[in-house]
Order: structure tokens, then sequence, then C-alpha cells
């Protein structure tokens, strides 16, 4: 049984801030999913517990006049899914979401209840560290908006400063001749390894690229030598491209092994879905 | 141990199960598998990992499934809880067809998994009334059975989509 623990019930992010100030050994939660874990096992241990359900501002999906989508950190995983605005513009998420854990964890567990757990693993940080998308924080000091690589700092540790909720995530609207793919390969629920790559390509050639690899190493990391390999190239040559820059994803980041999957493989892996999520985005651009 | 000398705050919670009301004193921590076995004695929902991964305990909160091994029984608060207890007619006691389709393709052998199937399925054909059998298995792809192999429990999934299908 997880140990006893108070509930409170904030229904604005305000109030929501002020317990976690005021209240010893508090923590946030959403759906729980990751947090209720860590606590049954007795790896962490709180007095209460803050549930963040009953605050409106923290759920929906909204579309501003430029096309950037902000998705309020409390949204869940199947709610993005469903979005069609998500599946509109940044497609890859949708699909990325209708695969995050099982559809249990997809029914409550929130997108930025992900994030702030920062677990490596996380599908949706490396698929939004590879879309530039912003975070909203919001806290007794204010608010402050900040990139995803500034916000995951390592394993299960996020820039949360103390009182302060990550209230939404915002993406930037697709511009012209911009994709975004990604590809991942899970041996379990959670991935071996995972690619996203955003690609802009204009008039036949590849003027940006930003891949980012995610659960191999400690925390998801933009593959920016890779990434320049492929940058400046004509897409009928991206093959060719795509044979020098695979190597080089698997050394953006110090690799870890795991059960079932040494560093190695999971090096190897990181390339060969990098060259399948450069594809795939090259495909969307039909 | 400190398990006497922890504060054990409790809670008031309304919540509805398989369409009844029930007002409940519990503790914040109990999970929805703890307050449906433990207090209410329906024992239908089993838990196995207890852990959220292998599907055993899939109860329904608005026609979501989630794992009630894994959900405070609290936050079932305000919305419709249904577990295996509730899919039968509560009247005449008639099977779901997913029920019946179950029987009739052997899809179970220990049964152990079998309320946790039958709810993720039940989900799933509330939102999608006739799903590909893609759909079915990545729907049923977090619950675990190993006894049957899968194929009988998709072959039942599909024919009950079927049966009930306008």
């Amino acid at each position: 049984m997880i140990r006893p623990f108070e509930l409170h019930r904030p229904t604005t992010i305000a109030e929501a801030s002020g317990l976690l100030m005021t209240l010893p050994e508090s923590a946030l939660y959403r759906g729980g999913t990751e947090l209720l874990q860590v606590m049954k096992l007795g790896l962490a241990r709180f007095a209460h517990l803050i549930d963040l359900k009953r605050i409106p501002a923290l759920h929906g999906i909204t579309t501003d006049e430029a096309g950037s989508i902000r998705i309020a950190a409390g949204t869940v995983h199947h709610e993005i899914e469903r979005s069609t605005a998500v599946r509109a513009a940044w497609p890859a998420l949708a699909e990325l979401e209708r695969h995050v854990a099982n559809p249990r964890v997809r029914s409550i567990g929130s997108i930025g209840g992900n994030l702030c757990f920062a677990e490596p693993h996380s599908d949706p940080a490396a698929l939004l560290l590879a879309a530039d998308a912003r975070l909203e924080l919001e806290g007794a000091a204010g608010r402050r908006t900040i990139a995803v690589d500034d916000f995951i700092l390592g394993p299960l540790e996020s820039d949360v400063a103390p009182g302060e909720l990550l209230t939404a995530i915002v993406l930037p609207a697709p511009a012209a001749g911009m994709t975004l793919a990604y590809r991942r390969l899970a041996l379990a629920e959670r991935p071996t390894a995972s690619v996203a790559c955003r690609l802009t390509v204009l008039h036949g050639v590849v003027v940006e690229v930003r891949l980012a690899v995610g659960a191999i190493g400690v925390r998801p990391v933009l593959a920016t030598v890779a990434s320049a390999a492929l940058t400046g190239v004509p897409v009928t040559d991206l093959e060719e491209a795509i044979r020098v820059a695979s190597p080089l994803v698997g050394q953006a980041c110090e690799v870890v092994d795991e059960p079932g999957a040494s560093a190695e493989y999971r090096r190897h892996l990181a390339g060969v879905l990098a060259g399948r999520a450069v594809r795939a985005a090259t495909e969307l651009m039909a | 141990m400190s398990a006497e000398t922890d504060p054990r705050p409790t809670i008031e919670v309304d919540l509805s199960i398989n369409g009844r009301s029930r007002r409940l004193t519990i503790e914040p921590r109990e999970t929805v598998a703890e307050v449906l076995r433990g207090r209410l004695a329906l024992t239908g929902t089993k838990v196995s990992c207890d852990a959220q991964v292998c599907g055993t305990c899939t109860v329904l909160l608005d026609n979501r499934p989630v794992s009630a091994c894994s959900v405070l029984a609290a936050d079932a608060e305000g919305q419709a809880l249904e577990t295996i207890e509730g899919l039968a007619d509560p009247e005449s006691g008639d099977l779901s067809p997913l029920q019946q389709a179950f029987i009739d393709h052997a899809a179970f052998q220990c049964g152990f998994c079998t309320p946790g199937f039958l709810m993720a399925a039940t989900a799933l054909l509330r939102e999608e009334p006739d799903p590909s059998r893609e759909r079915v298995m990545e729907a049923l792809e977090g619950n675990i059975c190993r006894c049957t192999g899968y194929v009988p429990i998709v072959d039942a999934v599909l024919s009950a989509a079927r049966r009930s299908a306008p």
C-alpha cells in the first residue's frame, strides 16, 4: 500500500502553487501514473499530494491566430491523440500519443506530468525537443517560458522551481516546408531508442534539420552533428546523406546499457531510427 | 514500523460504481482496486502486476480504461466507474454480447485476466463500434494473458462488434 498522505484539491494555479510552498513534503500530480508507482515502491514519500485535475486552466488544447498550438499541461495523452488541431498541425505528435505506454495510462496520464517526471524514455520529450516546443511555467515568482532542452536536466530531474507548475506546452506553427516525424523501437512499453526529426525543405533542398534522440541516454538531446550532415542537402541526395549522418546520431550523448539492450545496440538503433524518421518526414512533404 | 504513529487522514468520497452511488469514507491513499475489493467485496476486478502494466485490473472511468491498481479511489469521484460486475444486465443477468462472445470463442482458460480484457474491449467498442482487427490488437496490447494466446480473444471482440453493429 501507499504510505498515508493528505489529499488537496486546488481549483486554480495560484492556489496549487501556494499549497506547494506551504505544505511540507508535498507533490503535485495529475494522473499519478508515474508518481503513485514510485510511492508504492517506497522510492518517494509525500505527506501531501496536490491534485491538479480540478484546475480548469490546466486542461485543453487551443490554437492561436498564428497557428501555434498550446496544450495545457494537464491534458491527457488520449485527448492529444484525438485532437483535430494537433492532427492537422503536427500529426506526428498525435501518432506518438497513440503509442505512449498503454491505453490505460493514456486515459489519465498527462503530457505535463510526463515532462516534469523526466523519465529518460519519455516519448513526448524527444518529439517536443525536435519540434522546438516552449514550456510555460507559473509560480510565486511569476511566469516564464523555457525550451525543452533547458527544462529536462537529467533522469527524473526537471527545471521546476519550488512552488512552480508547468502550465502549458506550446508548439510553433509549422513553417513553410516543415514536417515532423517520430520513430521508435520498443522492446517493452518504454522505447529502447527513439528519434524525432523536424525537417524543413525549400525548393528541393533541406534547409534545416532538428534531430532529437531519446531513451538511449539520461535525457533526450539534439543530435546537432548528425543534423548538420543532413542540412543543405538536395532531397534527391538524402539517402547518401542519411548514410553519413546515421552513425553520428548515437554520438550525441552518453549511451547507457539497460537490460536487453546494450549501449552499442542502442547507439546503432538511434542511427537506424534517425534514417527512418528523416525519410518519414520527407514523405510527409508531399 | 510506523503504522501506529502515521497519521491516517480520511476523505469522504461520492463514487458512482456500475450506476449506483456510494458515499464512502476512505483514506486518500486507497486505490480503486483496494476500495472495490477490500471495502465493497467487488472482487471481479483482479490485481496482478500492481504496476499498471498487465491490464488485469482494468476498469472504466467515464468509458475510458484505467488500471484500478494505480488510480486513487478519490480520483474516481465525479466519474462513472464501471467494473466487470456491471457488464451483465442487472435485471435479467444476461451477459453482455462481448461476454457471450468470449464464451463462444473459448477466449479464456484460467480466466484471471478476463475481466481486464472484457473492460478494455468494452471501452474500445464504445469508442469504435466496428474496429479493424488491427485496432482491436492495438487496444488490447496492454493486456497480458498467459494461457490462451490472443487469437481467440481478438476473434471474440470482433465477433461481438459485428453482432452489435447496426
